[in-house]
């Protein structure tokens, strides 16, 4: 194995691994706000992939403007979700009960996709597809650079959003106890339904990035939410930096074994990292008090 | 205890009464269903009674876990898919009898389940459906992968378990019945053990956890009992299936389709009932068959089953024989949850156990 081979599939992990983070805070968000697993994110980041594929197509614009659209359109579906759903749930029984609600919400959206734009695969063709920087002889696509761009801008403008605003100050009251967070005066169900909302405008910016430089197809989403739900399991359910990192870890993971292993096998490490984490350590490797209990 | 069984004494011409009719409807839907492949008029449709006959037996297997601890799995089809694969190999690799594969191949699944349920049953709700449907996932890419032993994408043939005299539509009976008595022996299993020690354990875990585990419940050994017997059944239906079907595509064995449709089957029957996964699968088995023939190959059968499960979940998630039964009590006079017993008699039942302790 050469040192430029290896360089490249680290630096390919990294990029890959900033995606993963981003959608994986995603999911946390939701967790946080309403202890919800939502399995259909990764189907929503395969409509928004789709969404800028035919935004695309149709325009003959850069897929990334399709954001403008894209963001606002998920950040309402997610928000009108909250409400008019999952907020319908019995209490007790919420966590299984949502996570068969959301697992319906996806076959839905794999149904309709598949049934409006067929099964066939689709690829974004760019001006600047084929272009590649060459950096210590690893060669990186520009499209993977710019979708970890987009990425790393989503993730740091979620901080800022969560540290430095009042909305943010709200949201993680409400993450962390949402009583008390009531007896401040914060309106914890609007909240919660808002960062559901902003949950799912990461699944938009995420599957604009997908789009990019991968090709899609309507059954994708179940190759993105095991290696998603087990980032989250490993990280901690509810911890956003745990899920950040673990993202990182295996995502730099996966693109090394890829080398000697081959893509399919690769995929495994995700899942044997999710049993060893719940074997040894269910709670998480990082923060998560939430996670044993649901 | 006394005036329990005194009270059980007054109302027990009531109950027996209730009990014979039970027995005559359990007698004559029985009849019914062992009639059904006489009656059936083509062997197409005696092959959607085989289909309907093994999803029955896959979600009385599931409600194990599912209704009995509340634990909802999406991943069953990893149980039936191995104990499918399993069967092929040793009948194609090793020889085996088909039937004695059919067996070892469940017990060997059951075996696996218990690393497997010690792993995913430490957790609690989420993480647990997480893990069931990454081990249909991971089962899915070793299945597709590992060409030399599951025949890759291809998959495997296996071999008819009867002689080449015995012609399909005889199979197709064959196996209804084979599919049947499997059903029957777990949901013998399922009433068994609702009525026992661990089955009330397990209801307290369902119920809530922490307090069952402060009362003293062995809460992790009885989730992991029952779960590598639900693993058991799933796997012995998944080698007959294979065994019936004579091909193992991967696709369909690990699918989390098949898991899900488990799971609308006994959420949509009921799975605090012993016949509610049975009722379940009846209708959505004939719903699903019905949908593939009229509208064919298209997606729309995933937008059907989406939106029929979230119904479900949003307004039905005790079943529909409860929620029909609350939608009927709408129109009757409210009842009231005070025990229908006036002071008179009240007075005299104390009074017989103030007799019965002096």
């Amino acid at each position: 194995m050469s040192s430029a081979l290896l360089l490249q599939s680290l630096i390919l992990g990294l990029l890959l691994g900033g995606l993963y983070a981003l959608l994986a805070a995603g999911l946390t968000l939701y967790f946080g706000v309403m202890r919800v697993v939502m399995i259909a994110h990764s189907a929503f980041l395969i409509l928004a992939a789709y969404l800028a594929w035919f935004f695309t197509t149709q325009t003959g614009l850069d897929p990334l403007l399709s954001l403008i659209i894209t963001v606002p359109l998920f950040f309402a579906a997610g928000y009108g979700m909250q409400r008019a759903l999952l907020s319908r749930l019995r209490p007790a029984t919420l966590t299984m009960m949502s996570v068969l609600l959301t697992f319906a919400i996806a076959l839905v959206i794999e149904g309709g996709l598949g049934y409006l734009f067929s099964g066939t695969q689709r690829r974004i063709q760019l001006g600047y597809s084929s272009a590649s920087l060459e950096l210590w002889g690893a060669r990186i696509a520009v499209v993977k650079l710019v979708a970890f761009g987009l990425a790393a801008v989503s993730l740091l403008a979620l901080y800022l959003l969560l540290k430095k605003t009042r909305f943010g100050q709200a949201l993680r009251a409400t993450i962390q106890h949402r009583e008390a967070a009531q007896l401040l005066g914060i309106d914890t169900d609007r909240i919660a339904g808002f960062g559901f909302g902003l949950g799912l405008a990461t699944a938009a910016v995420g599957g604009t990035a997908l789009a990019l430089d991968a090709t899609i197809y309507p059954s994708l989403h179940w190759h993105w939410i095991g290696p998603l739900m087990a980032i989250i399991v490993i990280g901690g359910l509810g911890s956003i930096p745990g899920a950040a990192i673990a993202a990182m870890l295996l995502g730099v993971t996966q693109a090394l074994l890829q080398i000697p292993m081959g893509t399919t096998w690769a995929q495994t490490v995700f899942y044997l990292a999710l049993f060893a984490t719940l074997m040894f350590r269910p709670q998480g490797f990082f923060g998560g008090r939430l996670a044993q209990r649901f | 205890m006394l005036s329990a069984s005194r009270h059980r004494q007054s109302r027990t011409s009531s109950a027996r009464s209730v009990l014979v009719i039970k027995l005559v409807v359990a007698a004559v839907v029985l009849a019914l269903v062992l009639a059904f492949p006489a009656l059936a008029p083509d062997p197409f449709v005696l092959s959607v009674g085989v289909v309907i006959a093994s999803y029955a037996a896959l979600a009385v297997a599931w409600n194990f876990v599912g209704g009995l601890t509340g634990y909802i799995s999406l991943g069953h089809a990893a149980y039936s898919g191995l104990g499918g694969y399993g069967t092929a190999l040793l009948v194609t690799e090793a020889g085996v009898n088909p039937w004695l594969s059919m067996v070892v191949a469940a017990v060997l699944v059951g075996v696996a389940a218990v690393p497997i349920g010690i792993a995913s049953l430490r957790v609690r709700g989420a993480s647990f459906v997480i893990v069931s449907i990454a081990l249909v996932l991971i089962l899915l890419l070793v299945a597709q992968s590992w060409a030399g032993v599951t025949g890759g994408s291809n998959g495997l043939r296996v071999p008819r378990p009867f002689g080449t005299d015995v012609l399909r539509p005889e199979q197709h009976e064959r196996f209804f019945y084979l599919f049947v008595g499997l059903t029957l022996v777990a949901l013998a299993l399922w009433w068994v053990i609702d009525r026992s020690r661990l089955g009330t354990g397990l209801k307290a875990i369902r119920e809530d956890e922490d307090k069952a585990q402060a009362l003293g419940v062995p809460t992790f050994t009885y989730k992991l009992v029952v779960f590598v017997v639900s693993a058991f059944f799933t796997a012995m239906a998944g080698g007959m299936y294979a065994l019936w079907f004579g091909s193992l595509d991967p696709i369909f064995q690990f699918s989390i389709l098949t898991g899900s449709y488990l799971v609308l089957m006994s959420l949509l029957g009921g799975v605090r009932s012993l016949l509610g996964p049975v009722v379940g699968a009846v209708i959505v088995g004939y719903a699903v068959e019905f949908f593939k023939n009229q509208y064919g190959d298209t997606q729309l059968h995933l937008v059907a089953l989406g939106l029929l499960l979230a119904l479900v979940v949003l307004f039905m998630p005790d079943g529909v024989i409860p929620w029909l039964t609350s939608q009927l009590d709408r129109f009757r006079p409210s009842s009231t949850s005070i025990r229908e017993v006036d002071a008179a008699q009240l007075a005299e039942e104390r009074k017989a156990l103030e007799e019965a302790k002096s």
